[in-house]
This record gives C-alpha cells, structure tokens and sequence, in this order.
C-alpha cells in the first residue's frame, strides 16, 4: 500500500498538507500523530529524569550520607557529592511530580491517546486540531516551568508529591521552587483538560461509520473513560493549586490553621481537594493502561477479548466508584468513624469490577493460541504485577491494617506495583506494539526480550521488597532509616533493593538502544505486522497524513482472531472493516 | 491479620497458577495453530465469571471490612472516654519534635503543674493510654510501630487515638506524615513500666515540670483544657 493524496472531503479537518512541511508547522503541528509523537518524546524524556532521581533515591537509602559516585559532585557540589536532607527532600518530591504528571501522563494519555484515538476509531484528526496543539504547548509551559524551579533559591519543592498543606505554604516552604511547582501542577491541568475534552468529543462525534460503543477496541473506551475522569476531576486539583498559590502568594489562610498561627483555614480541606482529585487520577492513569493490555492479551492471544461487554461495564463501573473511595488516603487524619467505614465499603465495592476486568483477561488467555512478542510479554506481566499491586490494595482499604501501614514502604510498593510496574509495563507494550505504525520500522524483538526480562524481573524485587520493609513499619520519605533503633535491622534490605534497582534503571538503557537503533535502522514494518483487525493496520505505516483516504465502514467488533471466516480464507483474524462475502 | 494475608495469598496464587497453565501450555504451536474461538460473552462464560467474581468479594472483601469495623468499634474507635483510670495525655507536635502533657496532681491540664516531657512518652503497663493530639506548624503523624497504629496531628484540629502496653520496655515513637527536611529526625521514646516504678518517675517528673514552670513564657502554655479543647 501506498500513500495517496487526499481526496477532497469537506468534512476533513483543515490541514497545512504541503509535502515538504517546513520546521514551523512541524513543531507546530495539528496532525494528531505527529503531536502524540510529541507527547512520547517528552513523556520519555522526563520518565530518564524521574529515573535518575529514583536511582539517587535508592543510593540514598543504601548508603545514607556517602557521596554518589560519578555524578554526585557534578549534582551536589556544595555537599562534596552528598545528598544532603533538603536535596534528597526535593528528590522525592520531583520524583514523583515527574513520574505521574510530566512521564506517565504524557506518554500514555497525550501520546498514546492522541496517536491511537483518531486511528483506531477510524477519522482523519481529533475533533480540534488546533486545541490539540494548545495542550501540548501548555504542557510544555509547565515542564519548563517545572524544570526551571531547579534553579530558585532554596532549590526546587519539597513538600512531597503531595505537597500537604501546611508544609506546601509558606509555613514549611518559604522558597519560591514550591510557588513554581503549583503553577507547573496547574498548567499542566490546563493541558490535561483541553486534551480531555478532544477525546470526548473525538470519540463521541467521529467514530467512523458503523463503529457503534461496542465495536470500540477497548484501547478506546480507555482514553474515553479516562478524558471523562480527567475532565471532572482535574479541575479540583486546579481549583486546590489556586487556593495554594494565594495562600503562599497573597497571605490568604484557605489551609493555613495552628495553634500559633491564628488563621481560619483548614489544612484538612486541601487533603480532600487533593484526593478528590488524586484517587481518580490513579483510574486516571489506570484505564488507558487496562485498555491497552485488554486489546493486547486479546490480539496475541489470538482470541477474542473474553467478555467484552462485562469489560466495558467493569470499566464504567470503575469510573463511577472512583469518585467515592478517595477517602481511603485519608483515614488516620481523625475521620469521623461514619466516613471512615463508608469509605472502606466503598474502596472494597471497588474491587468488583477490577475482579471482574482480571477474570476477562485470564479468560481471553485461557485455551487461547499466544504469540509470545515483546508487547504480550509485557502485557502478560502488568497481569501479574497489576494483581500484587491489587491485592496490596485491599491491606490499606481495610482500616484496622491501614492504620499501620499507613505512609510506610508498604504503600509505596503497593503504588509502584500500580503507578510505576503496571503503568510502565503497559507503556512499554504501547511503544513496542504501535512504533511499527509511529514509524514506520519494527523494533529488535531481541532487545525487546533483553529489555522485558531485567525490568520484570527487577521491578518484582524493588517492589515486593518494599512491600516487605513497609510491612517491617519503615516510613516514607526518611533521609535516613537508619536513624530509628528498629530500623536499622533494614539496612541490608534497602541495600538489595537499591541493587535490584540499579538493574532496573540499567535495563531502561537497552530500551533507549532499541527505541534511537530501531527508528533509523529497524525492519520496515509492514502495514500490519502483528495481523490483527483494528483499522490502524489497515493503513500503511506509517500512516499518512490525513490517516483514510477514504473513511472506512465498520462491520464488526476489534477483536476477530480464530474466527471461522477467516480461517476459510487461510489467515486467522478479520479487520474491522473486512467485508467477508 | 493473618486472614488478610491469607485470603489475599490464595487469590494471589489462584491467578499465578491460572497465568503459568495458560502461558505454559495454551502458545501457538504446530499442534495448536489457532485458538478457541468464543467472545466469552455466553450464559456459562456470564455465570461463571460472575460467580468467582462474587466469591472473591464475599471471602475477602466483605469478610475483611466486616472485621475491621467490629475492631474499630469494639477497640480502636472506642475511645476510654468514661474511663477515669486510662492515663490521658496531650500530644503536641512541632518541627521536629513531640511534647507530651499529663495534668499533674490537681487532675487539669493547662494548669502551672501539668507534667510535661519532650521527646519521652512515659506509661504505666496495664491501664489505657488516651492520647489528644495538635500540631503548631504543619501535619504530623504520631507513629508507634510497636503498637500496630499511628494518628495524624494536624494543625487547627485534635486527633485522638488510644493503646494500652501490656509489656514494660522502651518503643519507638516516629514521625510518619512527611513534616519538612529533618522529618526524620522527629522520633521520642514510649517508655512503658509497672505501675509502681512508673509513679516514682512521674513525682521526679512533677519536681522537674514545677521547677520548669515559667509563667512569662506564655508560648511553652500548649496545654488545653481536655473536655472542651480550650
């Protein structure tokens, strides 16, 4: 297949589609592949940042107060290399605002979501072109806002990823890195909503011909759920970022109360602006990852997608119960007992429907045919890290066991197993199993192997072993454990997963090698190398720029693997748009 | 919690085994050149899913949730309000330090000989501690890993939690809300001991305290009335 020009088709969003773009609509592009491209590369970018911030996290751990080699004069010169309390402080606090807002957040929702949608539901752009652009510049105001907040006096936020009032207003955080940070948060919520709004419309309004909510690749329905979420709740974090900035900036008291500090505020109200906010973004950051992986297991498996509507009616229903459970961060902040225990029914409730995603999933592996690739590989591991990290979940629902675990290392390897395995595992399977089409080449399935295997491996130790100090009662965010009598039997242990750790962050280096070698010198992929039905692989990789020369009809569902037509015809799966006579 | 760890283990092996049996023998080979072919979208396919589905909720999660509110009502929530003999103790927290008040011997706190100590908890064995909590700058979170329990203390408001040692020794007392840079620096010490040797402390202690008491430092008065929190 071969690109053709575009016919003329008034209804096609208006491009600048001269053959040789110049470097200013390049970079200023309103092609949704090319911004999803954008959104990849930054993500990526920022994920190497955040890494290096948790292999400093993790030599800290290890060997607290010894100089980091290689790189520790260069980053902390004043200290002789050491990391000192307040930079290990802004370690962990930009770590975590790096890996859920400028990482993982531009890579799936902004990449993925922006290269997939449009594709996948088979139109020629998202439903605003130039919106679309907006969101991408805005995201970039906020990485650069971010960024610079390296460089203030005082250094950059340290109140946590949570940044709890009052330690994120100027009682705890007097330098102007936090104010940046709020503003960063904020921005980057401007771009996340605008972004929200043209999935919606996108997916409501130019689903091709015949492609009805149940044909839906299920890849879809998670971007959908995902923008409804992120246009509901992303605001609350916006309206909290605001209250915070004027709290800092123009002495207002929203969160400001104490003993010593006659004020009206309520440090409480931002815990609940937060979470209100920050349980979603977890399904937020989930749905488009369970998506993926649903229409992945199905596709390698060979086998339709086990239970499909029950998929899609678990995926509503998590959408919906996931506005009710954030309270479950906050039960040992003195809650009313009545919310408390409303609150744990609720984050139980919950687990019906996640249950109910993961039986599908082994349902759609069980008596299947696997083609074990690099992106079913991974796949097949975000089942089994997803399902400890699920499991974990229900230790912190259940209040008696929280009100222990509560902000040890047990939550933050419950978190990770989520936020960091899950979501990275599906990442990866997005970027090995959609480059062929980004880019037109396949990636070394070799590497792809050399990549899975340390990760996963690594990944399973750095986060079950933290599981297992948190369940030991290590805290979060301590300079040194050591300083605590019972914790100082842990320090082997942190030794190990710092190790495990290293082997993580170094495995990410053959990725690196795969993701730059591939895109120069990788295979020229076919338009369909994994032969499978959705209607991107109907299009020549990679896919020209306005996507369809002529917009498909679509006769049947996604997933049409081992379906007896098709083997009638001596291939084993059917497009969405195949007319079968 | 060993039903927790129980029935979550079995659930967590429940899907290993099912993962291993499919990876291991459900592959694309000369013998299996397609798969079965079902949407899983049947009567049977429904009922079955439904009903492991419902199984795991009723095992663990209802099971867990009915647990843990029958010990929160009967233990943990169910503060010694009525009980004269629990020892209650004012907590305030700070940057980086905790400040423990007892209310001396005229039994009222915020009054010239409260007791108070910075950095130890002392305890008597046998007898409930109930503990009010209020924190000066930012949230806290007051931590006895020992103990199985911690509680937030946050500025503008009391938080409350109670625990009883039923083993005199030194236990640990963390800090578990991240609090600012020396976060981790903010430990104390519980010292729990028999009745007898822990009164004999707490005369010294109510030496200490009165000779302490300075009346112009009015910002060392952290003290509240307990009943009405003024």
């Amino acid at each position: 297949m071969t690109a053709s020009p575009p016919p003329p088709d008034a209804a096609a969003p208006s491009h600048a589609a001269s053959p040789s773009p110049s470097w200013v609509s390049r970079v200023f592009s309103t092609d949704h592949k090319v911004i999803g491209k954008q959104f990849l590369f930054l993500g990526l970018a920022f994920l190497a940042v955040g890494g290096v911030m948790a292999m400093l996290i993790r030599w800290q751990l290890a060997r607290p107060g010894q100089p980091v080699p290689l790189v520790g004069r260069l980053l902390f010169p004043g200290a002789g290399g050491v990391i000192s309390p307040a930079a290990y402080t802004s370690l962990f606090t930009m770590h975590g605002t790096i890996m859920i807002f400028f990482a993982v957040t531009p890579i799936l929702i902004g990449g993925f979501g922006n290269f997939c949608v449009p594709l996948l539901i088979g139109t020629r752009d998202m439903a605003f072109p130039r919106l679309n652009m907006l969101s991408f510049w805005t995201m970039a105001v906020a990485t650069a806002t971010l960024t610079a907040s390296f460089f203030v006096p005082l250094g950059a936020a340290q109140s946590g990823w949570t940044a709890y009032a009052t330690l994120s207003t100027a009682i705890g955080a007097p330098g102007a890195g936090q104010t940046m940070w709020t503003v960063a948060i904020y921005f980057n919520g401007v771009s996340t909503v605008m972004g929200a709004v043209n999935y919606i419309t996108t997916v409501v309004r130019l689903r091709a011909p015949g492609m009805s909510w149940f044909r839906l690749p299920l890849t879809v329905w998670g971007f959908f759920l995902t923008s409804i979420l992120n246009a509901l709740f992303v605001p609350v974090i916006a309206a909290a970022m605001v209250l915070l900035f004027f709290d800092r900036v123009f002495g207002t008291q929203f969160f400001i109360a104490g003993s010593t500090i006659r004020a009206g505020g309520d440090p409480i109200l931002y815990q609940h602006l937060f979470w209100l906010f920050g349980h979603p973004e977890v399904y937020i950051l989930i749905l488009p990852a369970w998506g993926i992986v649903s229409d992945l297991l199905s596709f390698f498996a060979r086998k339709p997608a086990f239970g499909y509507r029950v998929t899609v009616w678990s995926l509503i229903g998590v959408v919906v119960l996931s506005c009710v459970v954030y309270g479950h961060h906050m039960f040992t902040t003195g809650m009313s007992p009545l919310l408390g225990e409303s609150f744990m029914v609720l984050t139980m409730i919950i687990s019906v429907p996640t249950s109910l995603l993961f039986l599908n999933w082994l349902g759609t592996l069980w008596r299947g045919a696997a083609r074990m690739r690099t992106p079913m590989l991974f796949c097949v591991g975000l089942v089994f890290t997803f399902g400890i990290g699920g499991l974990t979940g229900l230790y912190l629902a259940d209040i008696v066991a929280d009100q222990y675990l509560h902000d040890t290392y047990f939550v933050v390897g419950h978190f990770h197993l989520i936020m960091a395995a899950a979501l990275l595992l599906a990442s990866f399977a997005a970027v090995y199993f959609w480059f062929p089409k980004m880019f037109g080449r396949m990636m070394s399935e070799r590497l792809g192997k050399l990549h899975f295997w340390p990760t996963f491996l690594a990944l399973n130790v750095v986060f079950g072993g933290q599981l297992l100090i948190g369940w030991a009662g290590m805290q979060r965010r301590l300079y040194d454990p050591s300083a605590y009598e019972f914790l100082a039997h842990l320090l082997p242990w942190n030794v190990w997963i710092s190790r495990a750790a290293y082997v993580l962050g170094a495995a990410q280096l053959v990725f690196v090698v795969n993701f730059f070698v591939s895109l120069r010198w990788g295979k020229p992929a076919s338009a369909n190398p994994w032969e499978v039905g959705t209607l991107e692989w109907t299009l020549p990789s990679p896919p020209p720029h306005h996507n369809f020369d002529v917009i498909p009809t679509v006769v049947r569902g996604p997933h049409e693997l081992g379906h007896p037509d098709a083997l009638a015809r001596g291939k084993d799966w059917l497009g969405q748009d195949e007319v079968v006579s | 919690m060993s039903y927790l760890t129980l029935s979550t283990g079995i659930a967590f092996a429940l899907l290993v085994l099912v993962l291993a049996v499919t990876l291991l023998f459900h592959r694309a080979r000369a013998r299996r050149p397609h798969a079965h072919y079902t949407h899983g979208d049947g009567l049977s396919a429904r009922l079955l899913t439904a009903a492991v589905a419902l199984t795991l909720f009723l095992a663990i999660d209802v099971t867990l949730a009915v647990r843990a509110t029958q010990h929160l009502r009967e233990r943990f929530w169910n503060y010694p309000d009525a009980d004269p003999n629990a020892l209650r103790v004012e907590v305030t927290a700070r940057q980086w330090a905790w400040t423990f008040r007892t209310a001396g011997p005229d039994g009222r706190f915020a009054t010239p000989d409260d007791v108070v100590t910075l950095g130890d908890l002392h305890v008597p064995i046998g007898r409930p501690v109930y503990l009010k909590l209020r924190a000066k700058d930012v949230v806290h979170s007051l931590y006895l890993p020992n103990f199985r329990t911690k509680i937030d203390a946050i500025p503008g408001s009391t938080t409350r939690l109670w625990f009883q040692a039923d083993e005199a020794g030194r236990f640990e007392i963390g800090c578990a809300q991240h609090c600012g840079v020396s976060h981790y620096k903010m430990r104390g010490w519980l010292i729990a001991a028999p009745e007898d040797a822990y009164r004999g402390w707490l005369a010294r202690a109510e030496t200490d305290s009165r000779l302490r008491y300075d009346p112009a430092d009015v910002t060392a008065h952290e003290g509240w009335d307990w009943e009405t929190g003024r």
